[in-house]
């Protein structure tokens, strides 16, 4: 339960930073927060069913985010395939998933725009954006992994429960 | 894998799922099946956005300014010489003063198009490269703005209102591939559609305006303004859209198609206007800033005037070949072909070719970074031009 809520705080955190900061320095080109994020979480939670949730809300509330023009459910499909193949395969090798799936995701979501009639999605312009957008993806992957994994609620042992309550009887 | 029924039937009903929202949100117009939906998300993320923005933009502007610090020496003894320049322009003006109240008052009638316009701050971005390009601003129904709205800053058109919430609105940038717009060329009748490029647009944001007369004259440096839609709905009249950077002459087309650079500064767009009442008239061009240099409109003036004569094609082709080789050979061989083009025209020859090279070189230093000839290759400019 409180796994979940701290996932979703998180995936909120990186809609908003995505965004409200990222895009705004750097319109362009720049790595995507929401979609690395979500795929830590799936790659971290290391199942694929959750994995898939995981990717699905995340992709919905992607979709939501105040200025969008595409079609709802876009981002919810991408994600949602992609969270599923990282929580398959996350258990082992998290890092290397998340960056295989990250420079994935941008052509995926990509191919969907352009069955839906795109009119921007040219092979020209996906061949320079999917390169760049990857290479963001892929250099930023490990210190999101990292963070999230950092932020990730852990069973503590016994142990530190104690200190806490000692410390607390002793201020 | 355990679990694998349970797992296949969740994740086959999550992809449904997605599906269905596509199709349904693709099939209905304008989103009105799921308008709620969008109303109820863009109220709860709009506020939180709208909180971050203020957290945020002490750092946006941190980075601004790194990013700006290699220029910005430059900018100083510039501005140092400008200020120099306008000090004793003041004095002059001062001296004048009396006669530019009366000259104002008489040009009063014709003033700046009357917009009524609602200003905005930009809250959120978002920019997929290629797909969209899309910011956030800070008011919404409650302000009166409405979806359809012309979005406008300072320096000329920003784009549209695609969805207006109730304290937040979307607006789908010019830069947008999926936006058009009406266009007119400056002093002309000259219609075309204004396209956005998005990533193919390159450093510069260029966006695509294509002639919908192909045998209509286009010169690199005029510029265009918005057209007005019908009832005014999309676009508003007279809005100075960008400046022509580069044409494409492909004989045999329907269309014309040229590049231009945008007014509005796309890479950092901060405070914008949303236009919530249409002038009662067209406003034309006295919308469009003032030329920079006289030089210029003396030679849009030059050049145009060969256009009415009998046999103007040849002297408008010359000039497009022109700068498509000077783009590559060096600075003396531009002026020969321009030479040759002179007997043909009215003018003398010096109105005619010297403005030119002003209009080609001011708008950008290096116009081959600006000209995405196709958009793979921008890319491989870019990197040069970063090694370089």
């Amino acid at each position: 339960m409180f796994r979940n809520l701290v996932a979703a705080l998180l995936i909120l955190a990186a809609l908003v930073l995505q965004v409200g900061l990222v895009n705004r320095v750097s319109p362009r080109i720049a790595p995507d927060l929401v979609l690395l994020v979500v795929l830590s979480l799936a790659a971290l939670r290391g199942a694929a069913v959750p994995g898939a949730v995981i990717g699905f809300c995340g992709g919905l509330a992607y979709d939501l985010l105040p200025p969008s023009d595409h079609a709802l459910g876009q981002w919810a499909l991408v994600m949602c395939v992609l969270g599923f193949l990282a929580g398959r395969a996350g258990g082992q090798l998290p890092l290397l998933v998340v960056m295989l799936c990250a420079v994935i995701a941008p052509g995926l979501a990509a191919g969907i725009g352009a069955l839906l009639g795109d009119p921007g999605v040219t092979w020209s312009v996906l061949r320079t954006a999917w390169l760049w957008v990857g290479l963001c993806n892929l250099v930023f992957a490990p210190v999101v992994l990292w963070a999230v994994s950092a932020l990730q609620p852990k069973r503590r042992a016994r142990g530190s429960e104690f200190v806490t309550s000692y410390r607390r009887g002793t201020a | 894998m355990r679990d694998t029924r349970r797992a296949r039937l969740v994740i086959g009903v999550l992809l449904a799922a997605a599906l269905i929202l596509i199709t349904v949100d693709h099939r209905a117009a304008n989103g009105t099946l799921l308008a709620p939906v969008r109303d109820v998300a863009s109220s709860v993320f709009g506020s939180v956005e709208g909180a971050t923005a203020t957290v945020t933009r002490p750092i946006t502007g941190f980075f601004k300014t790194i990013s700006n610090a290699p220029g910005a020496e430059r900018a100083i003894t510039a501005l140092r010489k400008e200020n120099a320049q306008l000090k004793s322009d003041l004095d002059a003006q001062r001296l004048n003063r009396d006669r530019v109240m009366k000259l104002d008052r008489m040009l009063g009638l014709a003033g700046l198009g009357r917009y009524r316009i609602v200003p905005a701050q930009v809250v959120a971005r978002r920019a997929s490269p290629g797909f969209e390009d899309a910011v956030e601003i800070d008011i919404g129904t409650g302000d009166g703005v409405r979806t359809d709205m012309t979005v406008l800053s300072g320096e000329g058109l920003v784009g549209r209102v695609v969805h207006a919430g109730p304290s937040t609105s979307t607006v789908v940038l010019l830069t947008d591939p999926a936006l058009a717009a009406g266009a007119r060329m400056e002093g002309g009748n000259e219609l075309g559609v204004v396209n956005g490029l998005g990533e193919a647009g390159g450093n510069d944001n260029l966006i695509k305006f294509r002639m919908l007369d192909s045998s209509s004259p286009v010169q690199v440096g005029r510029r265009i303004v918005s057209f007005g839609s019908q009832g005014s709905a999309p676009y508003v009249p007279g809005v100075p859209i960008g400046v022509i950077e580069r044409v494409d002459t492909t004989p045999g087309e329907l269309t014309r198609t040229a590049y231009a650079r945008p007014f509005a500064d796309f890479s950092s767009i901060d405070v914008v206007g949303v236009v919530t009442e249409a002038p009662k008239r067209d406003p034309r061009d006295s919308v469009l800033p003032p030329v920079p240099k006289p030089a210029v409109s003396r030679q849009a003036k030059a050049v145009e005037r060969p256009g009415l004569l009998p046999a103007p094609r040849p002297v408008e082709t010359r000039q497009a070949e022109t700068r498509e080789t000077d783009r590559t050979v060096e600075q003396p061989a531009a002026a020969a072909p321009g030479a040759n083009a002179r007997p043909l025209e009215s003018e003398p020859p010096r109105s005619g070719h010297e403005p030119r090279e002003e209009t080609r070189l001011a708008p950008s230093p290096t116009p081959e970074r600006a000209a995405p000839r196709e958009p793979g290759q921008a890319g491989d400019q870019r990197r040069q031009d970063r090694g370089a």
